[in-house]
């Protein structure tokens, strides 16, 4: 009493700052529920709050040149689909030939031309390189001559240009299996290649990257980067590839001939990328009247490539060559009747304040709202699990911007003059987009990296996104320190339960619950690494693997609770909940920084399971209903399942696609995973100690 | 009593002599003097022109275009290359972008290449800097700096002053770093016309908010035009779908194709040429400043900045034309003979000092003829005279003698 009679003589004294800091403390629960809405509120808000896209860098200048595609050009690139398609080809070994049909014809061109041959690595969990880029592991695989593949690279040296600067072109293809779509794309990048050793205003080196996508799109690049950027001295790299020329017999047969003199083993550069463009055709025709281009663009954590990029693209697509350009959405949240609510309700908000003031627009229809969100959410997802989309992923890992232009052929698409005229189309989108980056000067930067999509055209800056997560953690330190202060005034009443603890250690109270959370967080980063060991089982199913895991981690967590649970206090709980709210505080704003998505999607599972948490016998049965509720969502395993089963992403079974998908996630060294088990899991581990709580 | 008497004796005999002395010498070099100290009255004597275009990189390729344009135009009325300092920021003609290497036009039908033969770029690349532009215009050079690269006009100079690039308000950008304030620029033509490095300047600015940077100029003889006010773009006049930019701005488009249909003969003023300007066609509204600026723009041709056209002068005999050394040369050989009697210079100096000011402008008037002519003919018969001259200057030397030998023993 005599503390507070002391703290009440010293309030006069406060700044106001504190004073207003004393205020929202008191009224925590009120600032947590409208912060906690205002933050759904604002998420929800997001498609009317985008803007729309421009060419933020003045030296691209897209559009300003006439494209130069010419019909020589174009028969080149039929002639060379006709060879790739023939059967006579069929017939050998496609794996061999087709590299090497495609690199006779690129020296043809009057490019330089190289193999470069590379083997897949398998998806191992290192949790020691998790971080480190893969070469590091590289070395550790022992070389085997089966699984050998082989990229065809072609150079076009800038005839005036520096040689510093080059801008990639990738074609993914699969020689075993060859399908019509490969075929295209590869057309298209033969034509636009065929035209570009012939133009003087190149100021860039291009690279035609042929990726032999038999191991996997991502991988072959991921590969050609990696040789790329770390020069072999002395003939090293060419050491594995001579091992096992005789085993895959390379070199044995009569096209070997033709190609000799021009073809060589070394592996060719160019100088730094400033963009590359992976080339894709979709196997399936689009209905409708155009033929449309689909943009991928999400890297490895939630990375993107600039703004700019994008822009040009989607610029050139449908200014220049009319096509109509899509960026992946959510589909099956099209229909779903509460986002179409919401966008009425959006839109009526719109009018009403439209017909208040005309200069308020900021209404838009409800089908632009609906699809937005689903961009939106799509590119939420993408980010968040930190996979790429594409094998433009691998070249974010080296600062390359990077996106997959995925051209996609209206249905009726068979007759020669349609193919053609696609050819014309795909060629001079992709001219048009080199040409324009070949004006730049220096690195991507004018534009945004921090972004979300709602369309081709629209995008939501890292200002305005922001401003939806901080509302939803701006509770947590708040109920943290109320909490706190809960506890501390409360103290003289448990003073008669605790006589042992004396007076000045008072405040050093939370240390308990401290070595607690500690004790969980340490729980989280052993199940983290567990993987590991568990790949050192051999020849163990995906689920067996699973449950091991699973069971493990529950064991240890005993082990561990066996030391901390012999002090647990019976009002520790107001104290263990305030340092578990800091904690995922801290988490979460360190997540923010990593990568924005996960982060925002972690905090709306989170912040209201921990802000509601309260134990079993002191709330009510509704409250305690709820707080069940909120933490089998909250599990990060059902969490998966329950969006899986909300988006309908339905692709395989329980618990081998959630394995698969975790591998997924150490495979593409997404920082989703450290979160999930170093920030979600503990945080959920925790609550369930709150929740279990016996006071 | 008789020593003073008989000193004032000598130094009246003294004081006449030596009256006499420099009374002939004196009305030689009256006008010279006259004419050094008087600015309104200099006569054209050349034309200068320097040409700037102060942006890099690719996409300005427009810049450079217009720079040269205007190069090509003065040229081709008559400014010769050595009093044209070209100043271009970037190398259009050899970037590896560029479609036609070695080759700039102004105009998508690539009729002509602006780059060709006798283009001599004074200053390139980094060498466009705001210091060396305003060391340029002010003259203060390092000594190595060679003389193609210095402004070296004289008090009768017209200087074109052509500017194009990327500005704002009341700011030039060059190079993409540092940029020239209109306090600067103002600064430096004051510099300039204190330096009388020039009669008359002509400024052409083709950027964004161009008439910004002239507000603060305030020394007279300066003429301004710029692009666009304050709060307009200026815009590029098209786009070479070919070579991938724009290559010419409409301001400087629309000044070309007036001098396009000029030759160097031509008499069309400077009001012909402002009025040429429709801010329909340019997008924004042409500046022109002109209060600095004594004479009438109807009456001033545009070659006189833009073309190297002299006024005509009638002498009366053949060959005795002058030209600015010329004159230079005479006013050195009076002002050596000058340095003969100090005593005289001062005298006459104090004698007729109104005379100076009025006469020359009033002879100029009224013979209809360039004073210079006048004070020729003035030389020409002082030098003529000048045995008579020697004579005098003899004589004064022995009383100044006879003088010196009287006050010595008169001291003693």
């Amino acid at each position: 009493m005599v503390s507070t009679a002391e703290i009440d003589g010293q309030k006069p004294k406060h700044r106001p700052i504190i004073r207003i800091g004393i205020f929202i403390i008191a009224h925590s629960f009120l600032v947590s529920v409208v912060c906690c809405t205002a933050g759904v509120l604002a998420l929800l808000l997001l498609p009317v709050l985008a803007k729309k896209t421009y060419v933020s860098e003045n030296a691209l200048m897209p559009g300003s040149a006439t494209p130069m595609l010419s019909d020589q050009d174009v028969s080149g690139a039929t002639r060379f689909m006709n060879e790739l398609t023939s059967p006579k080809l069929k017939s050998w070994n496609m794996g061999i030939e087709l590299p090497r049909l495609i690199a006779l014809h690129m020296s043809n061109l009057g490019g330089e031309v190289n193999y470069h041959k590379f083997q897949t690595q398998p998806n191992n969990f290192h949790p020691l390189y998790f971080f480190t880029s893969p070469d590091a592991e590289a070395n550790l695989v022992n070389k085997t001559c089966q699984s050998y593949a082989t990229n065809t690279i072609g150079i076009i040296r800038a005839p005036r240009g520096d040689g510093k600067e080059a801008i990639v072109l990738v074609t993914p293809y699969n020689p075993v299996n060859l399908t019509q779509s490969e075929v295209l794309s590869l057309g298209i990048a033969y034509s636009v290649f065929s035209l570009l050793t012939q133009v003087s205003w190149l100021a860039k080196d291009i690279i035609w990257l042929a990726a032999d996508s038999q191991y996997g799109q991502y991988n072959s690049v991921a590969a050609w980067l990696r040789d790329y950027h770390t020069p072999s001295f002395g003939g090293h790299g060419k050491l594995h590839a001579d091992n096992c020329r005789g085993a895959s017999g390379m070199h044995g047969s009569k096209l070997d001939m033709f190609v000799e003199t021009e073809v060589s083993d070394t592996f060719r550069r160019a100088g730094t990328m400033a963009a590359a463009f992976v080339i894709k055709v979709a196997n399936t025709g689009e209905e409708g009247e155009q033929d449309s281009l689909k943009i991928y663009a999400e890297a490895s954590n939630g990375q993107m490539p600039n703004l700019d990029l994008i822009n040009v693209v989607s610029y050139l697509a449908v200014h220049g060559q009319g096509l109509r350009v899509k960026v992946e959405k959510l589909v099956s949240l099209l229909d779903s009747k509460w986002l179409n609510f919401i966008g009425e309700m959006l839109e009526s908000v719109g009018k009403i304040a439209r017909s208040l003031n005309p200069q308020w627009k900021f209404g838009i229809p409800v089908q632009e709202y609906v699809e937005g969100s689903a961009t939106l959410v799509s590119s939420l997802y993408n980010q968040a699990i930190g996979v790429p989309t594409g094998s433009h992923g691998a070249f974010r890992d080296y600062q390359v911007d990077a996106i997959t232009l995925e051209i996609s052929p209206k249905l009726s698409s068979s007759n020669k003059a349609r193919q053609t005229e696609f050819l014309f189309r795909g060629g001079r989108l992709i001219e048009g987009v080199v040409r324009s980056v070949n004006n730049l000067l220096e690195k991507f930067h004018q534009s945004f990296f921090l972004y979300l999509l709602t369309s081709s055209n629209k995008f939501i800056s890292v200002g305005v996104y922001m401003i939806a997560f901080l509302l939803l953690v701006a509770p947590l330190p708040v109920v943290a320190a109320s909490l706190f202060s809960n506890a501390t005034s409360t103290n003289p009443n448990s003073q008669k339960h605790t006589s042992s603890s004396s007076e000045p250690f008072q405040s050093w109270r939370w240390l308990y619950p401290t070595k607690t959370i500690f004790l969980v967080h340490l729980w989280g980063a052993i199940v983290s690494l567990l993987p590991y060991f568990i790949y050192q089982i051999p020849e163990c199913q995906p689920t067996s693997r699973l449950l091991i895991w699973a069971s493990l981690s529950i064991f240890i967590l005993a082990v561990l609770r066996s030391f901390f649970g012999s002090s647990t206090h019976l009002q520790e709980w107001v104290l263990l909940k305030s340092v578990t709210v800091s904690s995922l505080f801290i988490g979460l704003c360190l997540m923010s920084v990593i990568n924005f998505a996960t982060a925002e999607i972690g905090a709306l599972i989170l912040v209201p399971m921990c802000l509601m948490i309260k134990p079993w016998k002191i709330a009510g049965k509704a409250h305690s209903a709820f707080n069940l509720l909120l933490l089998t969502v909250g599990f990060p395993g059902a969490a998966f399942f329950v969006v899986k089963g909300a988006f309908g992403v339905q692709n395989g079974s329980g618990l081998v696609e959630f394995w698969y998908w975790v591998e997924s996630l150490w495979a593409w060294n997404s920082a989703t995973y450290i979160y999930i088990c170093m920030v979600h899991l503990p945080c959920w581990v925790l609550c369930i100690c709150i929740l279990l709580h016996c006071c | 009593m008789m020593n003073r008497k008989r000193d004032n004796f000598f130094s009246r005999f003294i004081l006449t002599i030596i009256t006499v002395i420099t009374v002939s010498l004196s009305c030689s070099f009256v006008h010279f003097s006259h004419a050094a100290s008087s600015d309104s009255s200099s006569v054209h004597t050349n034309n200068w022109a320097v040409l700037v275009c102060t942006s890099r990189f690719w996409f300005n390729y427009r810049h450079m275009a217009n720079t040269l344009s205007l190069y090509r135009t003065v040229k081709r009325l008559g400014i010769p290359d050595e009093r044209i300092i070209l100043m271009l920021a970037d190398d259009m003609a050899c970037n590896a972008r560029n479609k036609y290497p070695a080759q700039v036009f102004n105009n998508e039908n690539h009729r002509l290449n602006l780059y060709g033969d006798n283009v001599e770029v004074d200053y390139r690349g980094y060498e466009v800097t705001v210091e060396n532009f305003l060391r340029v215009l002010t003259g203060r050079h390092e000594n190595a700096v060679p003389r193609s690269k210095r402004l070296l006009s004289d008090e009768g100079s017209h200087i074109l002053l052509y500017m194009t690039g990327h500005g704002g308000d009341e700011f030039l950008k060059f190079q993409d770093a540092d940029e020239l304030q209109s306090h600067d620029l103002a600064d430096a033509v004051k510099q300039m016309k204190e330096k009388r490095r020039f009669k008359e300047l002509l400024i052409m600015v083709d950027t964004c908010q161009a008439a910004t940077l002239f507000s603060q100029l305030h020394s007279p003889g300066v003429l301004a035009i710029g692009s666009s006010m304050k709060g307009e773009n200026s815009y590029s006049h098209h786009l070479d779908s070919d070579v991938g930019v724009s290559v010419v701005d409409r301001f400087t488009f629309y000044t070309l194709a007036f001098f396009e249909r000029l030759n160097m003969y031509d008499n069309a003023s400077l009001s012909s040429l402002f009025s040429s300007y429709n801010p329909n066609l340019l997008l924004s509204t042409a500046y022109y400043r002109t209060d600095l600026y004594q004479q009438q723009m109807e009456k001033v041709p545009v070659t006189n900045f833009f073309g190297s056209v002299m006024e005509t002068i009638h002498t009366g005999s053949a060959y005795r034309g002058v030209s600015g050394k010329d004159s230079n040369r005479a006013k050195f050989e009076v002002s050596s003979d000058q340095s003969y009697d100090r005593d005289a210079k001062s005298i006459t100096t104090s004698s007729d000092p109104e005379k100076q000011v009025d006469h020359p402008g009033i002879k100029a008037v009224k013979s209809g003829t360039c004073p210079h002519a006048d004070l020729w003919n003035m030389i020409v018969e002082k030098v003529q005279r000048i045995k008579d001259v020697d004579s005098i200057v003899n004589y004064g030397f022995v009383g100044l003698l006879t003088l010196v030998a009287v006050s010595t023993w008169h001291s003693s």
